[in-house]
């Protein structure tokens, strides 16, 4: 060290600059420079010009109702009494369960598609783990409509009665001891929607970690079975800690999308405009189902107030996203897989 | 070079798909000389308006219909974005539930009225594993079980309306519109005149509070449910989990649904379902703006048709409107109110004469010649000169009186309050009858002793009804699985006495909450039977291992 | 119990896949505690087999005598639950009759991940499968494809109407879609990863911020501009302008990640060899990543095609077939689909059904599409596109012979090779 340092002190050379390289460009170039500049740019201006237009609009209704719009429940905009406490808490309650069901399944699947699904079919699972990823949602709805919610009731029935000490499982107005107590007070809830959007994010919190499992270094697992470990001690010393930050973030990019999910939930809740945290009681709200059910009816100020929970839901959407994002990045795994 | 063939060739193929589409379909417009035209609004009136789109399309016309409310069917008029709307009620200038007032341009559209019908309460009910098809509620009871006044269907009030029935101590679950309905307004109309004490009462507890004037926006509160649109509140009714639940939408989606809807009591004394002949009957007493120059001419105050007295009225019968532009504005241009005309026109003539096979009923004399004067005013319309009595509508004659409400039968004696009760079924299950209680069938009991008789026994049934004492009803022996209640009996005094609790049915309540000594039983049966398979393998792998 | 945790001396590595593997050596000496188990890594062996099941029946037998039997239990999920708790300690159990701790562990996680997927898949096979049987009576009829809703009232059956209109507005919405955002997203990709320019990395942020975007949000957007301030009116523009909005980031951002993966080696030969950038890009680099850039197209595509909710705030609704996006309503599969449902009219839920089934076939195609195309890796070529190339090369030759430069040394044996 000290031997380097003094050879080059005795000549202080000014570093060279650095070799320019620049060429001049053709007419071709120029314009492909300037074309795909301006592609990019479109985009650019397409995309701030929807964030900016719901920014705008939604301030109007912001406004006036200043800090009462997270807290008010009511959603009577021309009235002057709205906010998004009630909307909001339903999106984030039907997002939680989802990914509170989505996560065990869809980790469990990747494991299995990553180390414990023999070779030969590991394509096949992945192929399917794909093709539920691509189910149109109203799909889903339709099925948690029709034939889903029949087969919930009883599960939130018996969740009711028995774990109703839990505040989020009781169920006002449901009277265990009365056999004829009517299932609607158990249908179309917040839980319900939760499930069926749970099957909607599974596949994409699925893929992400299979992505990321699939990536784990030879050695290492090799590694592990060499002193001894078995396929679940490997799974739990290597897989698991190697992919941490890719299920971290692909849970977070599946509650991402099941915070926006509209269709689904607009077809299975019946909207209620108070904070209810009763996952199990019928009716909930979710902010996309409330800008699909009012947009048509809505005044002017109706919209701009629409579009000011639009805007908080996007914002939370994005906060989610990129905390995902971050996540994978910085995992050990994150260098070369996109999420 | 390849990507760019292989993008180019994709184009190309969509392009082709397109073209084969425009080839194989030959142009519409090239035959007709009607240019497409949308509208949107009321899903109440939509049954009739969407035969009328189906039956036009033989002239060439094609009408878009979106029944999406209408609410949303007027805004999106005002917005200029349909060239027609169809609304239950007219543009609300000084709305009375603190929405937006609604603005449009003085002389810019027409109402005309397009059909007529009644809210109707769809409900979805069993006794005994059995539907029931013959409910009979008072309109004080509609407005306690929309009020939330009343939660069970055993309630003394209903089962004194529904004498023939023994009513279950189930739940009742309201269904209401979630998005902006006339329904919903025509209905807390309804309720705010004649039942405007319960009304202010839940308006007050459900946040609503000052602003408790009528609403397109139904208030809910905990145990209702809401739906979007006569299809998502009829659909939720319908499903089968659903028990329990009543709903109201028009009578032509309970028809459509297949389901009952109930009779309500009328102020005759009669419990009345809202046929076509009995709301052109409630209808002849709506109070019609015929001042031609007004912003409403032709809107309806239906005031007197809730207090109506003829024994066929229905309460909740209205009229629905389709509001027509009568100048150019935002997408209707002249070429649109050329097909608009013809379609208003065949609206108010042939297409009334099929309105009432789909649960609807058909205009009045009066209104349908109001009406063709209305068209006239819709910008491009090619004016026709109607003979009005070819139109082939029901309630036409030559003297100028409404057939159809002078034709309309009269109720059954046994739909009269008192203690009978028809079992005949009602809504789209017309053809199904529901058993009632002999001492409530017969038509000639109705005497004053047999009326004290059902009184005494109403009464008792409603001590009875008491989830406590539900077993107790068994005095017959056709007896409800679920709770034991039990109907029919072997005769009338059975029945009537069927409130001394005499050997009592044993029903077990299976899903009784809590801890007891059943789930203690359970426990300890699992346990033991886990234990008798586990307990051997373990126990020899303990030892083998230990000899190891 | 000997607490041993058993370190067996001969480790078999795993088979199949090709990674170098850690091969030990053999050894003769006899094993230090009694003969050594291999310890099984892949494949079910024989008495495992019996093992699941052994227990699969007994779990089912011991869930069938409570439910019912001895207990007042009952319900199917309930029973499933208690069956299936049954089955994991019976096989835990049966296994630990011959293996020790950690492997019985392994089997149990075994079983557990499988049962995760089993769930994962069953969802599946249930959705579809149940679309397909409440559809099935409208699906076999040929006039549901032919024929639109225009003359099918509500109350009519199954014979009458169809959803022509809804496939044929899906495609046209698509079409357009894809004619707004192809160029873009691909020309935007192009951006991103060939020019150094500093506005990429904020396009990039924005576009990653847009993925985020609810697809409602998009719809209204539209809704709110395009047809309330601009005044136009609900149509098959606006809603492809809506769908374009979702997918122009799904696009981008998986075209970025593609046009990332072509190797920088062929990009610096060609602008070695003297290639202007632009056809470095247009020859080399977007060639190269075709079967990717295809599989975000067709990505973006499938989702496009099943959104609901952009469609239902933009185009409208309508029962008569429109293949004018410019004016009157279109309606979608999706929005057909949501619309049906909603009736309680059985035939109308029935068309319901079907047109859901139909979008999924339409999707499951585009995505198995995706997965054909993507599933090639950059740079390797069917047969045909391998007869092509030689082709062109043959003609290259031809036209560089007839410069009357010095004729190749080894003029065709490239050639002759790819044509065999």
């Amino acid at each position: 060290m000290t031997a380097v340092t003094t050879v080059y002190e005795g000549t202080p050379v000014a570093a060279p600059p650095p070799r320019s390289l620049a060429a001049a460009l053709d007419r071709g170039d120029r314009w492909f420079r300037r074309g795909s500049l301006g592609a990019g740019l479109v985009v650019l201006v397409i995309m701030a010009a929807v964030g900016l237009f719901l920014t705008v609009e939604a301030l109007q209704a912001l406004r006036t109702t200043g800090f009462s719009f997270l807290t008010t429940a009511e959603w009577q905009p021309d009235r002057g009494q709205f906010g998004i406490a009630a909307v909001l808490t339903g999106t984030v309650l039907i997002a939680l369960v989802a990914v509170s069901v989505a996560l065990p399944i869809s980790m469990g699947t990747a494991l299995f598609i990553a180390e414990v699904a023999p070779p030969r079919l590991r394509a096949t699972f992945v192929a399917m783990v794909d093709l539920m990823a691509a189910v149109p949602s109203v799909v889903y709805g339709l099925w948690g409509l029709f034939l889903f919610q029949g087969q919930v009731v009883g599960l939130s029935r018996w969740l009711s009665t028995w774990l109703s000490w839990i505040p989020i499982f009781r169920v006002d107005g449901a009277d265990p001891t009365d056999p004829l107590a009517s299932a609607s007070v158990y249908t179309a809830s917040t839980f319900i929607a939760g499930l069926v959007v749970a099957l909607m994010v599974m596949p994409i919190q699925c893929s992400i970690m299979r992505e990321v499992f699939s990536q784990v270094p030879v050695g290492e697992r090799e590694g592990a079975f060499a002193l001894g470990a078995t396929r679940w001690g490997m799974i739990r010393i290597v897989t698991l800690p190697f992919g941490r930050g890719g299920v971290i973030g692909g849970t977070m990019l599946g509650l991402g999308r099941a915070l926006g999910e509209t269709i689904a939930v607009y077809l299975i809740i019946s909207p209620r405009f108070d904070v209810n945290f009763h996952i199990l009681e019928a009716g909930s709200n979710s902010v996309s189902s409330l800008i699909a059910l009012r947009f048509g009816e809505s005044s002017g100020f109706g919209l701009s107030a629409l579009m000011a929970a639009g805007l908080a839901l996007f914002a939370m959407t994005l906060a989610v996203n990129f905390t995902a994002a971050g996540f994978i990045a910085r995992s050990r795994s994150g260098a070369s897989s996109e999420a | 070079m390849s990507s760019v063939r292989a993008r180019g060739s994709a184009i190309a193929a969509v392009a082709a798909c397109l073209l084969s589409v425009l080839v194989l379909r030959p142009p519409a417009e090239a035959q007709e000389s009607y240019q497409r035209i949308s509208g949107e609004g009321s899903s109440w009136a939509a049954g009739a308006i969407d035969a009328m789109r189906v039956n036009v399309k033989q002239f060439g016309i094609t009408v878009d219909y979106n029944p999406s409310g209408s609410s949303a069917g007027r805004k999106n008029f005002l917005n200029g974005t349909v060239d027609f709307a169809a609304s239950d009620i007219p543009f609300q200038f000084r709305p009375e539930d603190g929405s937006a007032p609604e603005n449009p341009a003085p002389g810019s559209y027409a109402y005309i009225p397009v059909t007529a019908g009644g809210t109707a309460f769809m409900y979805n009910l069993k006794i005994n594993g059995q539907r029931v098809t013959n409910l009979r509620l008072s309109g004080e009871n509609v407005a306690k079980i929309f009020t939330g006044a009343i939660t069970e269907w055993n309630d003394p009030a209903l089962q004194a309306d529904n004498p023939g029935l023994t009513m279950p101590a189930r739940k009742i679950v309201p269904v209401v519109r979630s998005d902006g309905s006339g329904s919903s307004a025509q209905f807390t109309r309804w309720l705010i005149h004649l039942h405007g004490g319960l009304w202010d009462d839940y308006c007050r507890r459900s946040g609503r509070a000052p602003a408790c004037g009528f609403t397109s926006y139904y208030p809910t509160i905990a145990g209702m449910i809401a739906q979007s649109g006569d299809l998502g509140v009829s659909g939720y009714v319908a499903q089968s989990f659903a028990e329990g639940a009543i709903g109201y939408v028009n009578y032509s989606y309970a028809i459509g649904a297949q389901f009952p809807v109930a009779k309500v009591l009328n102020t005759a004394g009669y419990y009345t379902e809202p046929t076509p002949e009995n709301v052109a009957v409630s209808l002849l007493k709506a109070r019609i703006n015929t001042d031609a120059g007004s912003d409403e001419y032709l809107t309806q105050i239906l005031d007197d048709v809730y207090t109506d007295p003829d024994p066929r009225s229905y309460q909740l019968s209205s009229y629905s409107y389709f509001i027509l532009p009568t100048t150019i504005q935002g997408q209707f241009n002249e070429a649109k109110g050329k097909t608009l005309g013809a379609f208003a026109y065949y609206a108010m003539c042939q297409a009334q004469q099929q309105s009432a096979s789909l649960g609807y009923s058909p205009m009045p004399i009066n209104l349908v010649q109001a009406s063709f004067d209305q068209i006239r005013k819709i910008p491009g319309v090619e004016v026709q000169s109607i003979d009005i009595t070819k139109c082939k509508n029901p309630t036409f004659s030559a003297d100028g009186t409404n057939l159809l409400a002078a034709n309309a039968p009269q109720p059954q004696p046994c739909d009269k309050q008192g203690p009978t009760q028809c079992a005949t079924g009602s809504g789209g299950v017309k053809q199904v009858a529901t058993p009632v209680a002999p001492s409530a069938a017969g038509v000639e009991a109705a005497g004053p002793a047999a009326s004290g008789a059902v009184t005494a026994s109403a009464s008792g049934d409603g001590a009875a009804a008491d989830p406590a004492a539900s077993g107790d009803l068994a005095a017959a022996p056709v007896c409800d699985p679920d709770t034991g209640v039990c109907t029919g009996g072997s005769g009338a005094s059975a029945a009537l006495g069927s409130a001394v609790s005499a050997a009592a049915t044993p029903t077990m309540l299976s899903d009784s909450s809590g801890w007891s000594s059943v789930q203690t039983l359970a426990a300890v049966v699992i346990l033991l039977t886990l234990g008798l398979v586990f307990a051997p393998a373990a126990a020899w792998r303990a030892f083998g291992e230990g000899r190891r | 119990m000997s607490t041993v945790f058993v370190e067996p001396d001969l480790v078999l590595p795993p088979r199949g896949g090709t990674e170098p593997r850690t091969v030990l050596p053999a050894t003769d000496e006899p094993a230090l505690l009694g003969t050594p188990r291999l310890r099984s890594l892949r494949g079910v062996p024989r008495d495992e087999l019996v093992n699941l099941v052994g227990a699969g029946i007994s779990a089912v037998a011991m869930a069938l005598l409570l439910f019912g039997r001895l207990t007042p239990l009952r319900g199917n999920l309930g029973f499933v639950v208690v069956a299936y708790g049954i089955f994991l300690a019976t096989y835990a159990l049966l296994v630990s009759l011959t293996e020790d701790r950690p492997a019985v562990v392994d089997r149990i996680m075994a079983v557990v991940l499988s049962s995760a997927a089993a769930v994962a898949g069953l969802a599946l096979v249930s959705v579809v499968v149940y679309t397909l049987w409440r559809g099935r009576a409208a699906l076999v009829k040929a006039n549901l494809y032919t024929q639109d809703m225009s003359s099918a009232g509500p109350l009519d059956p199954l014979t009458v109407g169809g959803i022509g209109h809804a496939i044929v507005g899906s495609l046209v919405i698509i079409a357009l879609s894809l004619v707004l955002t192809v160029p873009l997203g691909l020309a935007c990709a192009v951006f991103l990863n060939e020019t150094r320019s500093r506005a990429a990395q904020l396009v990039r942020t924005i576009v990653d911020a847009m993925t985020a975007l609810p697809s409602i949000l998009a719809g209204l957007f539209i809704f709110a501009t395009w047809i309330l301030i601009l005044g136009f009116e609900r149509s098959g523009v606006a809603a492809s302008l809506a769908v374009s909005l979702m997918m122009l980031p799904i696009i981008i951002r998986s075209a970025d990640v593609v046009l990332r993966l072509v190797p920088g080696n062929l990009r610096e030969a060609a602008l070695a060899l003297g290639a202007p950038q632009w056809r470095t890009v247009w020859h080399v680099v977007l060639p190269t990543a075709r079967s990717g850039l295809a599989t975000s197209v067709i990505l973006g595509v499938a989702r496009g095609v099943g959104e609901t909710a952009p469609v239902l705030l933009t185009a409208g609704f309508s029962s008569t077939i429109n293949v004018n996006p410019l004016s009157g309503p279109m309606v979608s599969l999706p929005l057909a689909t949501f619309e049906f449902v909603r009736s309680p009219q059985q035939e109308l839920v029935a068309r319901g059904f079907a047109t859901a089934a139909v979008l999924m076939v339409v999707v499951l195609v585009l995505f198995a599409l995706a997965r054909i195309i993507g599933g090639r890796p950059a740079g390797s070529v069917t047969s045909r596109q391998a007869r092509r190339l030689a082709a062109r090369s043959v003609k290259d030759l031809a036209r560089i012979e007839s410069l009357g430069g010095p004729p190749p040394r080894i003029p065709s044996a490239p050639v002759t090779e790819a044509t065999a």
